[in-house]
């Protein structure tokens, strides 16, 4: 039972990383009408940012966090610009291509910086350990938590109180109508790609004291996150965050329970089962994948 | 109708012998081109230059293999490692089990690919772009885990190492040429695999179905059963590449064997060449992987990741400035050159169409009969209760205002909708009265529709159009083209014929639709709105076209709105409004009735009118 429950706590301690990376998976395609298969690079990109920040200003991760968020809007937002805004009248196979290829290129790109070694940051304040009753979780695992439910809050006060949320949701749900009611529907894309790399950022500054980085961490990640924005169904940021929780849970169960080599295993077949069963997502929140 | 446009036989109907299209010069100089790939590096003779070539013949074949899924029916596989991996891995095992030759152990090891691709596409065909993506990167993934986890048949993440006893019955050889002449082999294998669907009634209906799901279908296409075939083709191909490649390498790890990298690599080569062609995937792989094999070679370990930047980079600037390809960019001026060389010209074959059966049976009786059909949407009735006959050799006009749910009908009567309850019934060809269930049954079954909003296949010419709906009932290529042509004239879209569809005006895309139904040879005839968008001139002409194509024997239910043009060629009309049948008889008889006035002119104009 104590095992259970201290796998439970993983579960979602877990969940909290996913559903901080998905959030911004999920923005960048409920907005903008694109799969963003460099993601996972997006997170690589950040991590190398923080560890930099980290090692040669002494900067803590969690105050890097500021700048770092700060360069993957400005990131997120020219990949908008000038590779995905040049192709949005484009097939979807060219679309495909276009971010697959940014994701090599990232990916290699590190490669050839970093080369193939591991790189941390230790932050002894990070791997603090809390414990209560006899369960344990880090600081950094606890803050991750915090980060996920203010973000997923705090994106839902933005979209439904401000002007410009009001904006990225109508763009959202209809381009053509929203560009006619004088919504600059080129600017809110640039502006939600920005923002859905801005939460990878949040998310690798947060992620880089606990989990080294090399130049394949993102494809690592990024699998996952499709997952997670399958099972949200798509569209829907609770949905993405609700699908977060439920693939940390599978992951730390499964590990324990059936093989901690078979865990993806377990949660790429919930994946392809959704996808080809129910489309709409666990929770029918979204629009769905056909 | 024009009589000689029926009989317009050719004076030679003959296909050309093999002898003529040999020395076509497209023929001879690809065969040239890629026979340099063989005699530079035998002539060479570097076995650095040996091991690009072995390496571009096999990736320009896992390329080819993977064009027939991703480009031919549009279905982007990021996952194909999956078929490359259980050839490898199932050849090896066999040799290491069995001591079964290589040549023998590819064949069931490429039909088990081809099953696991039929298992993984049938599911996953109903996902969108980069969902089927997704999905198949996620079988990849499954797969690798698997072959690390049960270590106890496939060795695991340690690997295995191909059993190395030398000869050609092993196809291990110390001498790397001999390879060399066995991926050169698998090379022209796939291209000519590729070619020859590419140009048979299989390739065309996938270009249909990857074109216009809809359209495909109301050309008689099984969208499933042909995306099918295509994946086992393009699955068992690639694992006879991945077998050899296997025993090319002597050593075969998960990690390799099943790679992400290496599926993106193989779709890339298609696209920089030009998806969907038979050269392209040859062109980019001919194009890409010398330039990474030298920056592994020259470069060393000091610019890891150098070859990989390239290629995505690559792959972004392709996306932005080729999307087409090198070969869709550039393979019609190619071409075009290549045909003025000695032996060039027009390939296809001026064959006689032949006749048209015409369908035989009783005047008078039910062709199509819908009763009692109801259909909603959520809390909406667009269909009440409707009952409709069409008799054999009438035209039925179809009324009513907008949103009087005449469209829903038709989806109805030719399978695109199922109804929420009653039946269709349709009289097939051998007179026999049956219900079919999927839209491509009833176009096979001789219900022919065209839809409201035109459904070209915007990326083939007129007359390809044409053909996709001759090949149900002509599966020969040069017998489609032929009944195309005919149909092209018969509609007037013959001096268009090879003017890709797309940039026909609308009026030219209503006689499209028209054409290309009437290419399946139909004996019902649906017609959605086809004078919608028409010059008065084109007006007259299709009103002249349908009375011709009724008297050659095929029933018609017409939907329009021209008025004038519907009154003069229907034989009885139909009037719906709000989802209901209101009016029923005599083109003469309905214009007087209250109920049809009031439903297109409100009850006010009725009651000043003083009926």
């Amino acid at each position: 039972m104590d095992i259970l429950v201290q796998l439970i706590i993983n579960g979602i301690l877990l969940g909290s990383m996913y559903a901080i990376i998905s959030v911004g998976l999920t923005l960048i395609f409920g907005i903008v009408r694109v799969v963003n298969f460099a993601h996972g690079e997006l997170l690589m990109v950040g991590m190398y940012a923080t560890y930099l920040l980290g090692a040669h200003l002494g900067l803590h991760p969690y105050v890097a966090a500021v700048p770092v968020v700060v360069l993957l809007f400005v990131i997120g937002a020219l990949i908008q610009r000038f590779v995905i805004q040049p192709l949005l009248g484009a097939e979807e196979h060219i679309q495909i291509f276009a971010t697959v290829g940014l994701s090599i290129a990232l990916i290699n790109l590190a490669l050839l910086v970093f080369g193939a070694d591991l790189y941390s940051l230790q932050v002894p304040s990070v791997h603090h350990s809390l414990r209560f009753s006899g369960y344990s979780l880090l600081v950094g695992q606890a803050v991750m938590l915090v980060c996920a439910v203010a973000l997923v809050g705090g994106l839902h006060l933005f979209m439904q109180t401000t002007p410009l949320g009001r904006a990225v949701r109508a763009t959202a749900q209809n381009r053509n109508a929203a560009l006619l009611m004088g919504v600059p529907v080129e600017r809110i894309y640039v502006f939600a790609f920005g923002l859905g790399a801005a939460c990878v950022g949040l998310a690798s500054a947060l992620i880089m004291p606990l989990i080294p980085v090399t130049p394949s961490i993102g494809s690592y990640f990024v699998l996952t996150a499709f997952v997670v924005v399958v099972l949200g169904g798509m569209r829907s940021l609770y949905g993405a965050f609700l699908g977060a929780m439920i693939i940390g849970l599978v992951d730390s169960l499964s590990g324990y329970y059936i093989a901690p080599d078979l865990k993806e295993v377990v949660y790429f077949a919930i994946f392809i089962a959704i996808l080809i069963f129910k489309p709409t997502g666990l929770f029918g929140l979204g629009r769905g994948t056909e | 109708m024009d009589a000689s446009v029926i009989a317009t036989a050719s004076p030679s109907p003959r296909k050309p012998g093999l002898a003529t299209r040999l020395l076509h010069p497209r023929f001879y100089c690809a065969a040239l081109g890629m026979a340099l790939l063989l005699v530079v590096p035998l002539a060479i003779n570097s076995p650095f230059l040996t091991h690009v070539a072995v390496t571009i013949c096999v990736f320009a074949a896992l390329s080819s293999a993977w064009n027939i899924m991703g480009g031919y029916a549009g279905q982007l596989s990021l996952g194909h490692a999956v078929f490359y991996g259980i050839g490898g891995y199932g050849t090896a095992l066999l040799i290491q089990h069995f001591g079964l030759s290589p040549w023998i152990g590819m064949w069931p090891a490429a039909a088990l690919a081809a099953l696991v691709g039929a298992a993984i596409g049938y599911p996953c065909f109903r996902l969108r772009g980069p969902f089927f993506s997704l999905a198949t990167i996620a079988f990849l993934e499954v797969t690798r885990l698997l072959f690390i986890h049960f270590d106890w048949i496939t060795g695991g993440s340690a690997g295995l190492i191909v059993p190395l006893n030398p000869g050609w019955a092993w196809m291990i050889f110390y001498d790397k040429t001999n390879y060399l002449y066995i991926a050169f082999g698998l090379l022209v294998f796939a291209v000519l695999v590729a070619w020859w669907i590419r140009g048979s009634r299989l390739g065309y209906a996938l270009t249909a179905v990857r074109e216009r799901e809809d359209a495909a279908l109301a050309a008689g296409i099984d969208n499933t059963g042909v995306k099918l075939r295509a994946v086992m083709v393009s699955a068992g191909l690639t694992a006879v590449v991945g077998a050899f490649h296997a025993m090319y390498l002597t050593f075969l790890e998960p990690a390799t064997m099943f790679s992400l990298p290496t599926s993106i690599e193989i779709a890339m080569y298609a696209l920089i060449g030009g998806l969907g062609t038979v050269a392209g995937p040859v062109f980019g792989a001919l194009l890409v992987v010398p330039l990474a094999e030298a920056a592994r070679v020259w470069l060393g370990a000091s610019a890891n990741g150098l070859h990989g930047f390239v290629y995505g980079t690559a792959l972004v600037v392709i996306t932005l400035t080729m999307p087409a390809g090198l070969v869709g960019t550039f393979g019609r001026r190619v071409t075009g050159w290549l045909d003025r060389l000695p032996g060039g010209g027009n390939l296809a074959p001026a064959l006689a169409p032949p006749p048209v059966a015409r369908p035989q049976g009783t005047p008078g009786e039910t062709m199509l009969e819908g009763r009692d059909l109801v259909r909603r949407f959520g809390g909406l009735i667009a269909t009440n209760n409707v009952s409709i006959t069409l008799k054999r050799g009438e035209i039925l006009g179809v009324i009513g205002p907008n949103g009087a749910g005449k469209t829903t009908l038709f989806n109805q009567l030719s399978g695109f909708l199922a109804p929420s309850s009653g039946t269709v019934t349709v009289r097939g060809p051998d007179g026999k009265l049956v219900e079919p269930r999927a839209p491509d049954a009833f176009a096979r079954l001789g219900v022919g529709r065209t839809f409201q909003i035109v459904q070209p296949f915007g990326k083939l010419t007129v007359l390809e159009n044409i053909m996709i709906g001759a090949f149900m009932r002509h599966a020969d290529v040069a017998e489609a083209r032929a009944v195309a042509l005919r149909t092209a004239k018969l509609v007037g879209l013959d001096d268009v014929a090879e003017v890709e569809a797309r940039n026909l005006p609308i009026g030219g895309l209503k006689r499209l639709e028209v054409a290309r139904t009437l290419a399946t040879e139909p004996s019902i005839l649906l017609l959605d709105e086809v004078m919608a968008g028409q010059s008065q001139a084109d007006t007259q002409r299709m009103v002249q076209l349908i009375r011709t194509i009724r008297d050659s024997g095929v029933s018609i239910i017409a939907i329009e709105h021209n008025m004038h043009a519907i009154m003069s060629i229907s034989d009885r009309i139909v009037v719906v409004d709000s989802g209901r049948v209101i009016a029923e008889g005599e083109p003469r008889a309905v214009v007087q009735d209250r109920a049809v006035i009031e439903a297109y002119l409100g009850e006010d104009f009725v009651d000043a009118q003083g009926h």
